[in-house]
């Protein structure tokens, strides 16, 4: 489902105007990773894709649907949003229930929600686990629920909040995965991260935002290549473009096996 | 003796049937910058706490061995005490705002005035320390209207301006860019040459090999490895255990397999990793 | 993001420049002789003669009457119907609604409790506007009062806002998988649970938290505290504190001297 942003203009009750004109358009199945300082707009910007936020100035249209004519809890059965603080989304005595709750909410069929439950505990390695109170578990699983919660509603487009602040090596290693899995199953997936090794090894198009406009936009391996730009919304290349840039190598890598090959040549 | 002896310290929470921290040993000299690093539920926090003093004034739970910390011994003394000598900042800064303090420069007086710190005295210090962190544009704004980051940086200098003796971080830079991130290692390991002593738990490799003078890797509520920065983060034994390492370590280690990586030692940080393969 | 968290307007008039306790006495010496002067129009004076123009000298007016039109009058707008219709005293019908009369002497009775009411929630609001709560609290903790009793009060002012935009964010977080919270009443009760769990168990955790952060940074140190702002309290404060003390005195005095 396609995701067209047209001179999007947003500014705060408090008068601070967050987007200064944004257009943008994202394709069925991209996988685009929002980079760029605190404050530059990205949690603003991303809050329109499911009308919890209305443009002040200019239009969202996900698929068809003009975001000022749905209400939020119609979105939701387009476009999944994760938020960065799972202790702001899981209310369940059990993590099984809290998973059912998005899904009920669109009103699916029993069957369908059975199937959409078991595949999002599976694919966060949950399903050990549905018995548990939430609140026993320890941050790192208790955002595994948040993200299968959101996943089993089975959203064409799943928005991610900085997945992996806070997170440890195997927990960052399973939301790879999963967003390794939406992807092949033809999923939107845009994702807010400050963390950028983990952007440039799970992402194809990247974008960064600068004081509510988008300074770069383009493959992945492109906007790496343009450190100077990134240096003004405080973004850093990710590690091995840094090393391959300092070593000299023609062209610009991302990750390890990129990397590799263009050490050989 | 060190700075900082922990003997054979065991704790476990009121509420948990399983020791946090087993058998810890741990010794640490004055102005020494310490890492720690571990997987989620290593214990890394639970070691915070107990260097604060936290565990187990605060905590309860049972403890056993000695924590001794600038010649205080946990058994024998108050939690209001220890805190004199050791300030403690951690991950959630929103949680860390005191609530009584209507600007940032309130906000960084509280310890002060809580101690005693005579008015003149006060504000000499706080406009200090505001300048260390590098937040003194801040100084007249509400504390709940900053952005995660530079709560972080609040909550880092509300320690800071009461000059304990130890340092206690957990994850205190989880919230900032990379460029601020780098900023605030820089502040710290300046505190650490003039003398304070620093223990950090941080994820950010990188960060830590540039600027710790010792890493020590907990898992399981066990010391794994400790040693210097570029001993223990390139070690076999922290991939293995999931432990997060340098994609400059990662990958070098797969170039050693097919011969594009010549040296004995793998890298941590950048300026290792373009020595040793520019040597190719 | 809220900016401004309390209702202090930072000002410079005489009234800024009253100690912290001065003004609380005078808030507290308005209510007391509004309730227990003998005199019928004593709590409908007050406001004309004293707070209106306390406002103005406070260099607070404008705020002062926003905050009475939104809150203020309305409130007590709905206690003096009440109190006019319900009151059982009086013969002089004058307006009948149904079964419900209004008195000559219950609109009276009506009129001056609404007064008073007026009288006690506006003298806050000056006081809110023209003092700085953790002025008001470090004075009052350095006359004696116990400093976690300073600390529960001031903090509270605080974080209710705080836990308002919370559960803002839990709304939209809830939202975003589907609730329908835009809908009918009775569905919209429905919906409380996930609105009210992440509230309470997140406050929870953040007590504990908060706890120990205000605990690492000396909160129960045995050590006399000082504070940051210097709050001068002259002999002109002091004199006005007894002129208020006796003014009140005198009213009660008056009161039961009638009565």
């Amino acid at each position: 489902m396609k995701i067209q942003i047209d001179n999007l203009r947003f500014t705060y009750p408090t008068g601070l105007e967050a987007l200064r004109g944004i257009s943008l358009t994202i394709e069925a199945g991209e996988q685009v990773a929002i980079v760029g300082q605190n404050g530059a707009g990205k949690t603003t910007l991303v809050r329109h894709f499911n009308g919890l936020l209305q443009p002040t100035v200019g239009s969202v249209l996900i698929g068809d649907w003009d975001t000022k004519k749905y209400p939020v809890a119609k979105l939701a059965s387009r476009v999944g949003y994760v938020f960065q603080n799972p202790d702001e989304q899981l209310f369940s005595k059990d993590v099984g229930t809290e998973i059912r709750f998005g899904p009920r909410n669109l009103g699916y069929s029993k069957e369908k929600i059975d199937g959409l439950v078991k595949r999002a505990l599976a694919l966060t390695e949950l399903s050990d686990k549905t018995e548990t109170n939430p609140y026993d578990l320890s941050p790192t699983w208790r955002k595994m629920v948040a993200l299968a919660s959101v996943i089993a509603m089975d959203t064409p487009i799943v928005i991610f909040d900085e997945p992996t602040t806070g997170q440890d090596a195997p927990s960052i290693t399973r939301i790879a995965h999963v967003i390794a899995e939406l992807r092949r199953e033809g999923k939107t997936v845009i994702t807010i991260t400050h963390d950028i090794d983990f952007c440039a090894e799970n992402f194809e198009r990247v974008i960064a935002l600068s004081e509510g406009q988008v300074l770069l936009d383009g493959a992945a391996i492109d906007v790496f290549g343009q450190d100077e730009i990134l240096a003004q919304t405080y973004v850093e290349p990710p590690q091995l473009t840094r090393l391959g840039k300092r070593l000299g190598l023609k062209e610009t890598v991302r990750n390890q096996e990129e990397f590799l090959n263009a050490l050989k040549r | 003796m060190a700075f900082i002896n922990l003997q054979n310290v065991t704790y476990k929470y009121p509420l948990t049937k399983t020791p946090v921290l087993q058998n810890i040993n741990l010794q640490i000299n004055e102005g020494e910058f310490v890492a720690v690093i571990g997987p989620n539920g290593a214990g890394k926090s639970t070691l915070c706490y107990t260097l604060a003093g936290f565990v187990p004034h605060f905590f309860k739970g049972e403890i056993s061995g000695t924590v001794e910390v600038a010649g205080m011994e946990s058994s024998k003394s108050t939690l209001d005490e220890w805190v004199l000598n050791v300030g403690l900042a951690f991950q959630n800064p929103f949680n860390q705002i005191s609530g009584a303090k209507y600007t940032v420069f309130e906000e960084i007086a509280f310890g002060l005035e809580n101690t005693g710190v005579p008015r003149d005295e006060m504000k000499t210090r706080v406009e200090e320390a505001l300048k260390l962190t590098d937040i003194s544009n801040l100084a007249d704004r509400s504390p709940y209207s900053l952005s995660g980051g530079q709560q972080q940086r609040v909550a880092l200098t509300s320690i800071l301006v009461m000059q304990p003796k130890l340092l206690v971080l957990d994850e205190p830079t989880s919230q900032m860019d990379p460029i601020g991130t780098r900023e605030v290692f820089g502040v710290i390991r300046k505190m650490a040459e003039d003398g304070m002593t620093v223990v950090m738990v941080e994820h950010k490799v990188e960060w830590i090999a540039n600027f710790a003078d010792r890493v020590i890797a907990l898992k399981d509520g066990q010391i794994l490895l400790e040693g210097k920065p570029s001993e223990v983060l390139t070690s076999d034994v922290l991939a293995e255990n999931g432990f997060g390492i340098s994609r400059y370590t990662s990958t070098a280690r797969e170039a050693k397999k097919q011969g594009l990586w010549k040296k004995e030692n793998l890298p941590v940080t950048l300026d290792e990793a373009v020595e040793g393969f520019s040597n190719w | 993001m809220h900016e401004r968290l309390s209702f202090y307007i930072k000002r410079n008039s005489v009234i800024h420049h009253l100690n912290p306790l001065t003004k609380l006495t005078l808030v507290l010496a308005l209510i007391l002789i509004a309730f227990t002067s003998p005199w019928y129009w004593t709590p409908h004076l007050l406001v004309l003669i004293a707070i209106i123009p306390l406002s103005f000298l406070g260099k607070v007016a404008p705020e002062f009457f926003k905050t009475a039109l939104r809150l203020i009058l309305p409130a007590a707008g709905f206690l003096f119907l009440m109190q006019a219709f319900f009151q059982p005293v009086g013969e002089t019908v004058i307006f009948k609604f149904y079964f419900l009369d209004m008195t000559q002497e219950s609109l009276m009775f009506a009129f001056r409790n609404a007064t008073r009411v007026i009288v006690m929630v506006s003298a806050f609001t000056f006081l809110l506007l023209t003092t700085h709560p953790s002025e008001l609290m470090s004075d009052l903790t350095r006359r004696g009062l116990p400093g976690q009793f300073a600390y529960v009060i001031i903090s509270t002012l605080q974080i209710l806002p705080q836990m308002q935009a919370k559960a803002q964010t839990i709304i939209s977080a809830q939202r975003s998988r589907g609730l329908d919270t835009e809908s009918s009443f009775i569905r919209r009760m429905g919906s409380l649970t996930p609105l009210i769990g992440p509230l309470v168990f997140g406050s929870l955790a953040e007590v504990e938290e908060r706890a120990i952060a205000i605990e690492a940074r000396g909160f129960t140190s045995k050590k006399v505290k000082t504070s940051l702002h210097e709050i001068p309290d002259p002999s002109s404060d002091k004199l006005i504190r007894w002129v208020l003390i006796i003014l009140v005195i005198i009213s009660i005095a008056l009161k039961l001297w009638l009565s």
